[in-house]
């Protein structure tokens, strides 16, 4: 059997298992689910543009606010149910990033990061200010809201899909120009990659996942409001969860989501300190396997 | 959006002065990071958040005028970056910047959520009975604790510019970061020059956060404002000098201030962060670049 197929065939068995997870668990496991099918969606994402393009971004939170908006604002205004509009709110977010591109990718490494940052919060300070999209009252989905296994099946199938295009394009040969750009874009250049292009596509793709994750937000929530669709807690629990899984590494998010979802679950009712044991975690992981858990499990594989 | 008349106009330039000195304090520490010990620091804004909570919290126990309590906030901010920079940034500069940009983002994420776990995360402002003394001239007028941290804030980037430029301290921060191979070579501690760069630096941040902490209001979360402010002045007003940073601090300030007269004062950071990106835009490689 080769490694593909055995790949294909854990990821199938896992889908199924977690498919059933609505059957064996009540809403509040349910729920958990969703969480952390969004994060995973999510971490997909971002490591597919930090860490198999090399372009470390911090402005998860404002594609996550456009895709939020995107699907709240146009289910409100077709009277569509509002899951069939989450391609929308994906595309709405990586148009997006296609519009900003010419302008954060003049810039490269550590200011291209500064800059995706103070992108997110000027959105999110515009979104705040403006009234035009409710202001700081936000936007009410007018739609009934779903049965919750529901919701977390609409989650999985997010997640399964932003897995299977990540699966799909790091076995393809585009990826070989991602990598390029990410170890050196000069050189990359120099080989005939068209380093913009690939930079704006993979910025464009990841923001469309983000998107869709914010839509499913707004689903959930059944309101939504600039602080929370556009704040930067997105962009945090994102990198935090990469990079402890492992940036770079195909199994990198998942690691990184199961850590943090049991972090969550042990500090229960305590959110700071979740939030400073996440970053605890962060500092660790960076100064003792740089390459994140997934890297040390494959170490001890190996050896 | 209303045209604001001159004497409005006229009173946000000076206000606008006034507080981009305090930018400019608060950003001084940003620079020289960036500059010297060559990392972003992404916890830069935590720095300034724990000094405005370090004044606050020293008024609150003593009752003092915060004036006089901001030196020992800014000192214990000080102390605390030194270990950092020694202890938890040093170890990991060594390959590459990935792991100092992504250990000060570790760090901001626990300083604030460390601070709203002991301290809450209400909004505070320091001494509010500040606002009491106010000094007029013509339609002018101005509260006597802006001119106070108006004067502290030019006193100590002076202060820091006569540090850097006239010091032996400041000559192996120089020789540190125009190239540290050469300047181990020739003697300079350069680790240790980067330790006190960083604890010299959080110590002004948190001079600044002091000093602002009487002007704006405060919660653990406004870390990222400063950060933004922080990379905006830097950008503004050019890596690698003192007098730049205070050229971008004032320069900012008074755009911020424009900007919430003309168009409300929820647009003050929004004005800022736009002429941050288009700046970042517009001259990419001047950013962090030293003149060659």
């Amino acid at each position: 059997m080769s490694a593909r197929t055995r790949e294909l065939g854990c990821g199938i068995a896992g889908l199924l298992l977690l498919a059933a997870l609505p059957y064996l668990f009540d809403v509040y496991w349910q729920q958990l689910g969703f969480r952390a099918l969004q994060l995973l969606t999510l971490a997909l994402a971002w490591n597919l543009l930090a860490g198999y393009c090399g372009q470390v971004s911090l402005g998860t939170g404002a594609f996550v606010g456009l895709g939020a908006y995107a699907l709240a604002l146009s289910a409100n205004r077709w009277s569509l149910p509002p899951a069939l509009l989450l391609p929308l709110a994906g595309a709405v977010a990586a148009a997006g990033a296609a519009l900003l591109s010419p302008g954060v990718f003049r810039t490269r490494g550590l200011y291209f990061t500064v800059g995706t940052l103070a992108l997110a919060e000027a959105i999110r300070l515009l979104m705040v200010n403006l009234p035009t999209f409710g202001g700081t009252r936000g936007v009410v989905l007018q739609s009934a809201a779903l049965p919750f296994y529901l919701m977390y099946w609409l989650a999985l199938l997010v997640a399964a899909v932003a897995a299977l295009v990540c699966w799909l394009l790091l076995r393809s040969p585009a990826s070989l120009a991602l990598r390029a750009v990410r170890d050196d874009e000069l050189v990359a250049a120099e080989m005939g990659v068209r380093v913009f292009r690939v930079k704006t596509a993979c910025f464009m793709l990841s923001a469309f996942l983000a998107g869709v994750a914010g839509g499913l937000q707004a689903i959930k929530l059944g309101v939504i409001e600039p602080y929370g669709a556009f704040g930067l807690s997105w962009t945090i629990d994102t990198v935090a969860v990469v990079v402890i899984g492992g940036l770079g590494s195909g199994l990198g998010p998942l690691f990184g989501t199961l850590v943090y979802v049991a972090l969550a679950e042990l500090l229960r009712g305590q959110p700071e300190l979740h939030g400073a044991f996440t970053g605890l975690c962060l500092l660790l992981v960076v100064r003792l396997a740089p390459r994140g858990l997934a890297s040390l499990l494959r170490g001890r594989r190996r050896g | 959006m209303n045209l604001p008349d001159a004497a409005a106009l006229l009173q946000a330039l000076v206000n606008g002065l006034l507080i981009g000195a305090l930018l400019a304090l608060a950003a001084l520490g940003l620079s020289l990071v960036v500059g010297v010990v060559r990392i972003v620091n992404l916890m830069h804004g935590e720095l300034v958040v724990f000094g405005a909570y370090a004044a606050w919290l020293l008024v609150q126990f003593t009752g003092l005028h915060p004036l006089l309590l901001a030196p020992a906030a800014a000192l214990a901010v000080a102390l605390l970056g030194l270990p950092i920079e020694r202890y938890l940034l040093q170890p990991v500069a060594r390959h590459g910047d990935e792991g100092p940009l992504l250990t000060t983002f570790a760090l901001s994420i626990i300083a604030q959520n460390l601070l709203v776990y002991f301290l809450s995360g209400d909004t505070r402002a320091i001494g509010s009975t500040l606002a009491a003394g106010r000094i007029a001239v013509g339609t002018i007028t101005v509260p006597k604790h802006y001119l106070a941290g108006f004067a502290i804030a030019l006193a100590v980037c002076a202060g820091v510019h006569w540090l850097i430029v006239h010091t032996a301290f400041g000559r192996r921060i120089r020789a540190s970061a125009e190239n540290p191979a050469d300047a181990a070579v020739v003697g300079v501690p350069v680790r240790l020059t980067y330790a006190l760069t960083f604890a010299l630096a959080a110590g002004v941040a948190g001079l600044g956060g002091a000093l602002l902490g009487m002007v704006f209001a405060f919660t653990p979360g406004s870390g990222v404002e400063f950060l933004l402010t922080g990379f905006t002045v830097v950008v503004l007003g050019g890596l690698g000098s003192v007098k730049g940073t205070l050229a971008g601090g004032l320069a900012l300030g008074v755009l911020e201030s424009f900007g919430a007269v003309v168009f409300g004062d929820g647009y003050r950071l929004l004005v800022g962060l736009v002429a941050f990106l288009v700046f970042l835009t517009l001259r990419p490689q001047g950013l962090f670049g030293r003149a060659a």
